[in-house]
């Protein structure tokens, strides 16, 4: 990988821009809206669900605009965006744009009005979750004093939802954007090799975790903290850090389960590799092979057309012809929060009619159960729909690493 | 408790819940006595307003009515986080606009008078949040939940609690502000021309994580001496390579105990230049007479008057520039986007902290000097938190 020094990346193209901004337009053209409107969202680190969903909070305006907070009006007639900015500077994508004037909410109304939507029907995105984007978000992510003046300053427009519409354009991936996606899978790879190389019984969990972040941020990426997972197997639900751990020391046997995020272009990439201090006990080999299976026979299950509720059933009944179970778990790759959302505790039943598409990317992470229950196993990265099936944006073998 | 919890929840996240309990009731006994001073029947944190969420509970998300009477705070939380503080919240999933509704009814607010934390920007917190930080769509269950209750804003009820430090948070403060110096030694060490930008920001954020800092991007730039406006990186800079005349810049953020503090320190890969040597040498004046200026009692009207004219004298200009310590976004905020006409009348306590980084600058405007860190409001003063000496580092 070059270093980042030496990188020829200086942003995304002008032509990108305007793909995205023209499939804004269709969509919204498609659901009868005079215009898509992203509202000021709160920011991510006052609205914290989860990293994902503070990382979604604003990603709606970073996707047209590539700045890091505004509110834009897209007509669907054509017209450019509106963009309502309260930062110092626009850039290549955004020269120009209106500042904000005493409150938010004051300033969005204007422009709407301006636009010529003051009996328009506006479609408002982030207002609830939805099923490509802001899939955690159950209330959405706009800000309410804002919002409110919107509403009250233009009291003949209808406002709804469509957190969908806009969501859609996000779901299928540019070439531009894959290649940053398989740049940030590459580094996320880099930082689990890292992991693997200095993981060991009596290491400081904390400087595990910041070397790690280093090697990842050496690469290039933005920082987005790793979800780090570690403690012995058979006492419960592993704790979660986002930060460094504080007082804590690797033992034997213990396990490490991680979310390895990287960022390049803001698109967020992930790969996870569960590790083991100690030899893979005997009984936990079935299961590693079944997560194995289950993932590799869901890259070729995973086409364009394929509905997700065909492929959650495959993935969730994979593991009972052997005695096991196995359970989907995967979400969208791009700017945060993506969708559709399948967890264990979101099983994602609303996603069922949800179609897979070509360039859709996702973070495929299938868990696999052993009969009792006393051990289950995620292993999973990033994966790009094509024709032929799901294609890893970075290759590595799925299992689980071994330090002994 | 009508509500349900939820039957399956996300992994809780630990995060550091240090303080102790006699904090917790400085805490929430402040801000009952503000809502009552200000006629509210209770205060609500609602979804959306993480920091005060935070601030009042150690959760790390969270949101919190807090009954003016003295009775125990109705706390909810999700992916089945508790701590000390709160060892037994209402735990929710994904959804708080029923649990949010609930635990005010519960707390028998139907028709009361309820202060919302967060609604609008604050003179003391939130203060870059014109509108607030509260979320929309569940805020607006909660309203259509309760018809007869009457919210309204309460920012500056808890903001005014934020303000003032404790001793417990003030040597947090201290220990932020120590990992923030061995950030900027680690620059000052590595910083060579040739070097990759990114290498060189990766080796100074893994130097403050690995003191335990809690992540907050690190600001920098990078380029030559000359450029007049340098680009601001929050991430590894891509393509970039310090060179033989690189001004680095910085904004060094670190995080403990919760305490958000900064430490300016620019370096200069070369030789000071003769035309700066001024502009540092009145930045270093109006830093220190900043500092006694900074006394107990002293309203922000004439402080700004104060920093804004000290450079006339020398036919240079002078700015002041600063912004609270604390959770996050606390003030007061005062920059070159930030006059500070609506905290004219707010007063400088002891027990106040902000980072102080008052600009220099030519009468032209071409040279500008930023130098500072993090400070502790004192009866005889501002008082430096940090060990620095003035001035711009020349790395030759």
């Amino acid at each position: 990988m070059e270093s980042p020094a030496d990188s020829v990346w200086r942003g995304y193209s002008l032509a990108e821009r305007d793909w995205r901004w023209q499939a804004v337009r269709a969509s919204a053209a498609k659901a009868g809206l005079d215009c898509i409107f992203v509202p000021l969202c709160v920011d991510g680190r006052n609205l914290h669900l989860s990293l994902e969903q503070a990382r979604g909070t604003r990603s709606d305006c970073r996707f047209l605009t590539e700045m890091n907070n505004a509110a834009v009006i897209v007509p669907t007639d054509g017209r450019k965006p509106f963009v309502i900015s309260d930062q110092e500077t626009g850039n290549e994508w955004v020269t120009d744009f209106r500042p904000v004037e005493g409150s938010w909410g004051r300033t969005m109304a204007q422009a709407l009005l301006d636009c010529g939507m003051e009996r328009a029907r506006i479609g408002v995105s982030g207002l609830r979750r939805g099923r490509f984007t802001h899939g955690r978000a159950i209330a959405g992510v706009i800000n309410h004093s804002s919002y409110a003046e919107v509403l009250r300053r233009l009291p003949n427009a209808n406002f709804e939802d469509a957190t969908d519409v806009l969501g859609y354009a996000r779901y299928i991936k540019s070439e531009e954007q894959i290649v940053c996606l398989r740049r940030g899978a590459a580094i996320a790879a880099a930082g689990i090799e890292k992991m693997i190389e200095l993981a060991r019984p009596g290491v400081d969990e904390g400087v595990l975790y910041t070397r790690v972040m280093r090697r990842m941020l050496e690469l290039g990426s933005g920082y987005y903290p790793m979800a780090l997972y570690t403690g012995p197997h058979g006492e419960g639900r592993l704790p979660r850090f986002e930060d460094p751990p504080i007082n804590r020391r690797l033992q034997p046997m213990y396990r490490i389960a991680n979310e390895v995020d990287a960022l390049w272009g803001g698109l967020i990439a992930q790969e996870q590799q569960p590790i083991l201090l100690g030899p893979i006990p005997d009984p936990w080999k079935p299961v590693i092979e079944l997560q194995r299976d289950v993932y590799l026979a869901g890259l070729e299950f995973m086409k364009p057309g394929r509905l997700f509720s065909e492929f959650m059933d495959f993935v969730n009944d994979f593991g009972a012809k052997r005695g096991m179970k196995t359970l989907i778990l995967m979400h969208g790759r791009g700017y945060g929060d993506d969708g559709p959302l399948f967890t264990p505790q979101d099983r994602g039943e609303r996603n069922r009619d949800v179609q897979m598409e070509r360039g859709n990317v996702f973070i495929c992470k299938p868990i696999a159960y052993s009969a009792d229950g006393s051990f289950e196993m995620s292993w999973g990265g990033c994966v790009l729909v094509t024709e032929k099936g799901g294609e890893p944006l970075v290759r590595r073998n799925p299992g689980m690493v071994s330090i002994t | 408790m009508p509500w349900k919890p939820p039957q399956r929840a996300g992994a809780t996240v630990l995060i550091w819940a240090g303080y102790s309990l006699a904090e917790r009731e400085r805490r929430w006994t402040a801000a009952r006595v503000n809502a009552a001073k200000a006629g509210f029947d209770c205060i609500f944190v609602p979804l959306g307003n993480g920091v005060d969420g935070r601030y009042l509970t150690q959760l790390r998300c969270s949101s919190m009515v807090l009954p003016t009477d003295g009775r125990e705070p109705i706390v909810i939380a999700d992916r089945s986080s508790r701590n000390d503080w709160v060892p037994e919240p209402w735990q929710t999933s994904r959804e708080w606009a029923e649990p949010m509704s609930e635990a005010l009814l519960d707390a028998g607010m139907e028709r009361a008078r309820i202060g919302v934390v967060g609604l609008k920007g604050g003179k003391a917190t939130h203060v870059s949040a014109t509108d607030g930080v509260v979320n929309h769509t569940a805020f607006s269950e909660v309203m259509r939940r309760l018809p007869n209750a009457a919210f309204e804003d309460a920012t500056d009820v808890v903001g005014s609690v934020r303000y003032i430090k404790s001793e417990e948070e003030i040597s947090f403060i201290k220990q932020a502000v120590a990992i923030a110096e061995a950030g900027i030694d680690e620059m000052v060490k590595l910083a060579r021309p040739g070097l990759d930008g990114a290498l060189f920001y990766a080796a100074v954020t893994e130097r403050m994580l690995e003191l335990r800092t809690e992540y907050y991007p690190l600001a920098v730039s990078v380029d030559s001496i000359t450029v007049r406006k340098p680009t601001r990186y929050m991430n590894p800079p891509i393509g970039k390579r310090l060179e033989s005349d690189t001004l680095i810049t910085n904004e060094v953020n670190a995080i403990s105990g919760a305490q958000l503090i900064q430490e300016c320190q620019p370096i200069v890969l070369g030789r000071i230049p003769d035309q700066w040597k001024p502009v540092i040498e009145l930045q270093k004046e109006v830093f220190e007479a900043g500092l006694e200026f900074m006394k107990p009692g002293t309203l922000f009207g004439d402080f700004i008057d104060f920093a804004n004219r000290f450079g006339e004298k020398r036919g240079m200009k002078t700015s002041v520039f600063m912004h609270g310590c604390g959770y996050g976004d606390d003030g007061p905020s005062l920059g070159p986007g930030s006059k500070g006409e609506r905290i004219r009348d707010l007063r400088m306590e002891k027990g106040n902290a902000w980072v102080w980084k008052p600009i220099a600058m030519t009468a032209d405007e071409r040279i500008q000097f930023v130098w500072g860190g993090s400070v502790l409001v004192t009866d005889r003063g501002g008082e430096v938190l940090f060990k620095r000496s003035h001035g711009m580092i020349s790395i030759t």
